[in-house]
């Protein structure tokens, strides 16, 4: 009864915790631009996040080794530090982007300078990250996560046209590069890398051995299955809000209208703050990451449970400041979520073999190495995330950057 | 080392593109249909932001910050378009444009100063219908 509330739990967090500023951004402008049209690439991207949240989970608790580790025994030292590089440079602008989302929540919520609000927030994070246990991280911002279902709610009180949404789930040909654009984003952004990093890293701090597999199979797949239907219900909102009248919500405050038609100023207050945990979990997961990467690059105790992870406090300390200081300069945060979602992309190859790889891989795995499902899909996946990062800088300067 | 070379190059690349790199000479037409439309979009956003004045359903720190992002946003576009040469088939909608800008993000002002008040609101969202429809037939035009 235990162990099936400790699963439940980590759903519950899993699902909270699913959302971040790059799936709030490119789901609410895809529904906005296309109505339904793109509802087929959410699940593309969720299907993806399962697979390799599971084998990551699966590595980590059969063979003892996060991402990071794995990509510093696999590589050699050049493709080793130029994984290292671009996966630490995407993961704090990620980072910058979600302090700027959440300096953004809290401006819309009280008023007030941005910039001030900007730096409460990292420094609230600051104290979260010190004080708190990895548990309790994971908990508050999950549960907090959880008001973000305020969205399927308003989707469900719009009364969508269930056949267009059907409809919507299965690709249609279509030769304009801003549709594939943010077909490519909506995979994307629920691909990210900090996702995997930040993942198979959470197993190895909470000690997963294979009696935990059940829980990674519960986590990933029924958690991430629950939190893509958020997804689903941004977007939702967004083609029965936007797309009628033309406006592409652009601004964080746009996008929160969705929830304040449905229910009024309890609906906008609740969304406000669904974003503002969403959004702070997703900068300590990030902040976590690249500290995570570096550690384990380098081979330096890392994590809360660790003793003396000095090296590694001082590494995730440096990223949020990085993090801050880059949203300091007045870059637009959802602006800057668009460039880090697509970007995020060419890292994705480099990130997702070695867990490929060694998921795969008998004699390390023993009896719980890739079976034929996970095998298929996770080559088929790791083809399309090569066809997207050769796709993605196209996509990006034929777009204009998503401008059109 | 290709590898690190082609991926430098790649990046810096996107990132230049990011950063709107400079292309030099006037603007062209796509470009200031895209500012056009994006003053429109701000026009319309603004509308949208009225209708929970006016049903007295919003928060009133929310609009007033939802306003100022919107009016800032019209204000920046108008200055770029103003700042920015134009040949003279383009010069005409440009000025035009500009003042759109203007006008939108003063529509917004009047709103944030009063987000509370449904008869402002009521008059802010003619406006701002008005304004969105001039910007999507000057849009056309281009």
């Amino acid at each position: 009864m235990r162990k099936l509330f400790q699963i439940a739990l980590g759903i519950i967090a899993a699902i909270g915790g699913y959302l971040d500023i790059g799936d709030l951004v490119f789901n609410t402008q895809a529904g906005a631009l296309y109505g339904y049209q793109l509802l087929w690439a959410i699940p593309v991207g969720l299907l993806g996040i399962m697979v390799f949240a599971e084998m990551s989970g699966r590595v980590a608790a059969i063979a003892k080794k996060a991402n990071f580790e794995l990509v510093a025994e696999q590589y050699g030292h050049r493709l080793g530090l130029l994984t290292l590089a671009s996966s630490l440079l995407l993961t704090v602008l990620t980072l910058a982007a979600e302090i700027g989302g959440v300096g953004l929540a809290l401006t819309l919520l009280f008023d007030g300078p941005e910039q001030t609000y900007m730096l409460l927030g990292a420094v609230v994070l600051l104290g979260v990250c010190w004080f708190l246990s990895f548990d309790h991280i994971e908990r508050i911002f999950g549960y907090g996560g959880l008001t973000l279902f305020v969205f399927t709610a308003a989707a469900l009180h719009f009364g969508p046209n269930w056949d267009s949404m059907a409809q919507g789930f299965v690709p249609e040909s279509q030769s304009t590069t801003l549709y594939w654009y943010f077909a490519l984003g909506l995979v994307a952004a629920a691909f990210m890398p900090y996702e995997i990093y930040f993942y198979s890293s959470g197993a190895r701090e909470e000690g997963w051995t294979e009696k935990d597999l059940g829980v990674n199979r519960a986590n990933a797949i029924v958690g991430y299955a629950v939190g893509g239907l958020l997804s689903v219900s941004l977007l939702v909102v967004a083609a029965e809000v936007f797309n009628p009248v033309g406006v592409d919500p652009d601004q964080l405050g746009t996008a929160m209208l969705g929830p304040q038609f449905a229910f009024g100023e309890t609906g906008l207050i609740i969304a406000l703050i669904g974003v503002l945990f969403a959004f702070g979990g997703a900068a300590v997961d990030t902040c976590f990451s690249a500290a995570y990467n570096l550690a384990q690059f380098q081979g330096w105790p890392w994590g809360k449970k660790a003793k003396n992870p000095t090296r590694w406090d001082i590494s995730w300390v440096a990223f949020l400041a990085a993090g801050y200081v880059i949203v300091s300069t007045g870059v637009d945060p959802i602006e800057l979520t668009e460039y880090a979602v697509v970007l995020s992309v060419v890292a994705l190859p480099l990130t997702y073999l070695p867990i490929l790889l060694i998921a795969g891989n008998g004699e390390v795995m023993g009896d719980h190495v890739n079976g034929l499902i996970a095998k298929t899909l996770g080559w088929a996946y790791f083809v399309l995330i090569c066809v997207m990062t050769v796709a993605a800088p196209i996509l990006l300067f034929a777009t204009n950057g998503g401008g059109g | 080392m290709r590898l690190q070379a082609v991926s430098t190059a790649l990046f810096t690349a996107v990132v230049l593109v990011g950063c709107g790199a400079p292309n030099g000479g006037p603007i062209k037409h796509d470009e200031l249909e895209r500012g056009v439309l994006s003053l429109g979009n701000a026009a319309g956003a603004g509308q949208l932001l009225t209708v929970g004045v006016i049903q007295d359903r919003t928060k009133t720190t929310f609009v007033r910050v939802s306003c100022r992002d919107l009016a800032d946003e019209a204000t920046h576009e108008a200055e770029k378009l103003q700042d920015a040469e134009a040949d003279p088939d383009l010069r005409a909608a440009k000025a035009q444009a500009v003042i759109l800008g203007s006008q939108i993000a003063a529509a917004l002002g009047a709103l944030q100063v009063a987000p509370k008040d449904p008869l402002i609101a009521r008059d802010v969202g003619r406006r701002l219908d008005t304004l969105e429809h001039r910007a999507t037939q000057l849009a056309a035009k281009l």
